[in-house]
């Protein structure tokens, strides 16, 4: 557990020495929420299915930034040799290196939301709670798969390039699940409405993460 | 001169493939609302089919890969998504072929269409990784990884897609098929067909990168590297 932290405290701190993941994902975020104003007709109210869509594209194309980076990084100086060479398991790794993920895309989060409310409307701003749970789940589901598939393309030759064409695919149906969901908190409807849907989400996580921890071994191994 | 039994089974099959093409053009009842455009259905559902059990067989053998580290497991994985991504695309291309007709558009976001596309594109990504490791035993482990993950995609795939609303056709039900008893006759010799060239194929392909392995393992060899 100790081994966790350690890497955990590493990550983050050499994020606050120089915040690229961070400062790249908002930035990116920012210039997607002006460029898919682009699709909207001038003038028109956007439905909060829209609202929903564009808000997550944003988000799930600007985190790739800091998915790549979290394991690319162990790679410069070879740290990940080093990493393995230590004391601390690689399901501690994997934890550790998914919790980084997640705290990073969801300080990101932080920024971009606030801006597309601040862009497009906060008519749709209803239920922070339910919001903040949804932004949770869907950070855990991406970064279970981004940090798994982060580890894997920074094993090859073509790098942090590559996340992007394995990773979408396989978090297609989480997207969609949550602009889904999303989209039914913008129009304020009840939990029960789409609860069943928030089960699915948690078992993406829980089904993914687990994956993870049972495939990095393999994966850093080599 | 003598056969070989893998040169029979050749045979078998593509006498197989005559009697399916017979059995859906001349045997089974042309359909009465949509016309002999539905016979595309027979070969449809039967690429399906096929496509399904290599991506099955890919997770069998990419977790037997993980847990014996052979390579002959990595072999008959890349075997099964090349044939399984080849069936994936039939099955895309013959469903838009029928859906314009008869739904009178190419495409429409329905459960069963997203899905096939985006396990198209999972397994397409499968290869994009493999061309970009150089080391055998890497490529293997990442090949098998991905092979894992993106079948245990596969339902949950499914599941998000129902979030839009369907149009697609259930022919088969849970007990009961809403068949002519001739179109199911047909549809099981497809079906049986397909079965049968997806085992030769995958045979095929698992022997041809077995023995490009082998070359380039050789070459190596020559070219005085230590293995």
């Amino acid at each position: 557990m100790s081994g966790f932290w350690l890497i955990l405290q590493k990550d983050l701190y050499a994020e606050f020495r120089r915040p690229e993941s961070v400062i790249g994902m908002v930035f990116f975020g920012f210039l997607l929420l002006v460029i898919l104003n682009l699709a909207i007709p001038l003038g028109s109210e956007i439905s909060p299915e829209t609202g929903a869509g564009i808000l997550w594209v944003t988000i799930t194309v600007s985190s790739i930034l800091g998915l790549s980076r979290t394991m690319s990084r162990e790679r410069e100086n070879r740290c990940m040799d080093g990493l393995l060479l230590s004391p601390v398991s690689v399901e501690a790794l994997f934890a550790a290196k998914m919790a980084v993920n997640v705290v990073l895309v969801l300080l990101a989060e932080c920024s971009i939301i606030p801006l597309f409310f601040i862009l497009y409307g906060d008519g749709f701003f209803t239920s922070l709670p339910m919001l903040v749970l949804v932004v949770v789940l869907a950070n855990v589901g991406f970064a279970a798969i981004g940090t798994l598939f982060s580890a894997i393309t920074a094993g090859t030759s073509r790098n942090e390039a590559l996340l992007p064409l394995l990773f979408y695919p396989l978090v297609i149906p989480l997207i969609s699940i949550t602009v889904k969901v999303t989209s039914m908190i913008f129009q304020g409807a009840a939990v029960a409405d789409y609860s069943s849907w928030l089960y699915v989400m948690i078992a993406y996580g829980c089904i993914f993460t687990g994956l993870g921890f049972l495939l990095l071994d393999h994966v850093v191994g080599e | 001169m003598l056969i070989k039994k893998d040169q029979m089974v050749l045979i078998v099959a593509a006498l197989l493939f005559g009697v399916a093409i017979y059995t859906v053009f001349v045997y089974a009842p042309t359909e009465l609302v949509m016309g002999p455009i539905q016979k595309i259905f027979y070969f449809h559902l039967s690429s399906a089919l096929v496509a399904f059990l290599s991506f099955f067989t890919a997770f069998v053998s990419g977790i037997l890969y993980l847990i014996r580290k052979d390579l002959k497991w990595d072999v008959i994985g890349v075997a099964s998504v090349e044939i399984g991504l080849v069936f994936t695309t039939l099955v895309l291309i013959t469903g838009v072929l029928w859906g314009r007709p008869v739904w009178n558009t190419w495409w429409t976001w329905d459960p069963r269409l997203t899905t096939s596309l985006i396990l198209w594109f999972i397994y397409a990504s499968y290869f994009i990784l493999r061309s970009s490791v150089e080391r055998q035993d890497t490529r293997a482990v990442f090949c098998a990884v991905l092979a894992i993950v993106g079948f245990v995609d596969v339902p949950i795939v499914f599941l998000s897609a129902r979030l839009w609303r369907t149009i697609h056709p259930v022919v088969i039900r849970a007990g009961s098929i809403d068949m002519a008893p001739e179109m199911v006759t047909t549809l099981l010799v497809s079906l049986g067909t397909f079965t049968l060239l997806w085992a030769l194929l995958l045979y095929q392909r698992t022997r041809t990168l077995t023995l490009a392995c082998r070359v380039q393992n050789f070459e190596r060899q020559l070219d005085g590297e230590v293995l």
